[in-house]
């Protein structure tokens, strides 16, 4: 198993200052599924893997928003990891990224959604800490000491959440060899479940958007699309 | 009391909006953003204030309990500015600020969480997940640029407004109509993922090929559809999804 390491702590870097910016700077949505899984194909030299990934998880946490003090799950952690991982398959195969590596990193890594939040919930304690630090040297007049406290807040995110992104390549790298040597058949059914996967998600996305009448645009949209797919399958084979 | 008035640098008020993007940098279930809101105003604390008791009372009565949306928060900064400058002229009590404060922050937030959380996020996601087919790895500039655009437009006019209006910012926002944009903005994602359902069930089928195609597809669409039906009625979207998944993997694994 010949690992790139180079290409494991480019993803962990990018996964941890994404984490730093869904949270705790700009917050102008690098961070998001489509956008960090992407990045991560593209560090990994695997932007296919990324992409796909990527779309998939923009639908399936389409809806998901931290609304006053309750913690959406991190979708970037879990898109991260995901894409990651399947980067690190495709690479022990000579970069031949397959549908099937796409079904096993994002059925293995989409829980990690929940597990950051765990974490994210965890780290406020550390950040209430900080802040009562702040009021104290406030009160002690050491005001630049104190409002730098929010600046502290950052680095275990940064930290945390990169090493987990990291790890998620690694496990990639062990996996990709034993993907190779499962029989035809499973590769075909995990192959099948990777478009199964985006019509459920992005069936998912359309309820999550609680619009009014969402069924019906999102009906509407698909006969649409349907019928367009249809008209030009009649026309090419006249 | 001061009578010449205290008016803030244009450099101080660049470094209190580029401080305001590190609001939730750390925070907390007890002051939520409270010690982001200091670290934001403390440039602006610094220069109206040059008398040290002055400028520590300034800053704890921005050490309390703080949270709203990390966008709208930047017309609570240019309000506690506006609220700020008539206070260190004498113009104000202290508790005129802790009032904006409170009084703005709720609905700002619920102002905040419904247009750009709810709406403009979803609908911008969705569309340019709905453009990956077309548009391949550009689909992921296109969002940042489509969001962006709008937020951060947003973001630098909602900070002049609470500078120049103080209170009166609430009309200026009123007029914005968000709700109304909202509501447009949530039929757009709902529609982009839908043709996406169906664009990924047909590309589905077309890549299998032969006689099963349209089956294939037609399973595929189907799938999503119960998909949507189960998650309508309170089923967990994982079960649906890992559900779904094992259901088309034993098709595969079988035909």
């Amino acid at each position: 198993m010949s690992i790139a390491w180079t290409q494991v702590a480019l993803a962990g870097v990018w996964g941890g200052l994404l984490a730093l910016e869904r949270q705790a700077f700009l917050q102008a949505m690098f961070s998001r599924p489509l956008v960090a899984a992407t990045g991560i194909g593209l560090v990994m030299n695997d932007v296919a893997s990324g992409l796909f990934v990527g779309m998939l998880l923009e639908l399936f946490f389409l809806g998901g928003a931290s609304l006053g003090a309750s913690l959406a799950e991190h979708e970037t952690l879990a898109a991260t990891s995901a894409a990651a991982a399947a980067a690190a398959m495709a690479s022990t195969t000579d970069g031949q990224a397959t549908p099937s590596m796409w079904s096993v990193a994002i059925l293995l890594f989409l829980p990690m959604g929940r597990l950051g939040r765990t974490i994210e919930r965890a780290l406020g304690g550390y950040s209430a800490r900080l802040a009562e630090q702040a009021s104290a040297s406030a009160e002690a007049g050491r005001l630049r000491r104190a409002v730098r406290q929010n600046l502290w807040g950052m680095w275990p995110h940064f930290a945390i959440y990169g090493a987990l992104t990291a790890a998620a390549a690694l496990v990639g790298y062990a996996l990709g060899p034993q993907l190779a040597a499962l029989p035809p058949h499973f590769t075909k059914a995990l192959a099948w479940a990777c478009p199964a996967m985006g019509s459920v998600a992005a069936a998912v996305a359309a309820k999550s958007t609680k619009a009014r009448r969402a069924g019906l645009y999102a009906g509407f949209a698909a006969t649409a699309v349907t019928a367009v797919a249809a008209l030009l399958a009649f026309w090419g084979s006249r | 009391m001061s009578h010449s008035p205290p008016r803030l640098r244009k450099r101080t008020l660049a470094q209190v909006f580029f401080r305001s993007l590190f609001l939730q940098a750390s925070w907390n279930p007890r002051g939520m953003q409270n010690l982001g809101l200091a670290y934001a105003l403390f440039p602006a604390l610094r220069e109206l204030y040059p008398d040290a008791a002055a400028q520590t009372a300034a800053v704890q009565r921005h050490l309390t309990a703080f949270n709203t949306h990390p966008y709208a928060a930047a017309a609570i900064l240019g309000g506690v500015l506006f609220h700020e400058q008539r206070i260190a002229r004498g113009e104000e009590s202290p508790e005129r600020v802790a009032t904006f404060k409170g009084s703005l922050m709720g609905p700002l937030a619920a102002l905040g969480d419904g247009f750009f959380w709810l709406s403009l996020r979803p609908a911008v996601g969705a569309f340019c997940a709905a453009m990956v087919p077309f548009l391949g790895v550009w689909s992921a500039p296109l969002l940042l640029v489509l969001y962006n655009a709008v937020h951060l437009t947003f973001r630098a006019r909602l900070f002049a407004q609470g500078l120049s209006l103080g209170d009166r910012l609430v009309e200026a926002l009123a007029r914005a109509n968000l709700p109304t944009h909202g509501a447009r903005l949530r039929t757009v994602a709902a529609a982009s993922s839908g043709a996406l359902t169906a664009w990924l069930a047909i590309a589905f089928g077309a890549g299998q090929g032969g006689e099963w195609a349209a089956v294939l597809a037609g399973g595929c669409l189907a799938l999503g559809g119960l998909s949507y039906w189960l998650v309508a009625r309170g089923v967990s979207r994982y079960l649906v999804l890992y559900a779904g998944t094992a259901l088309a993997a034993v098709v595969g694994g079988l035909l």
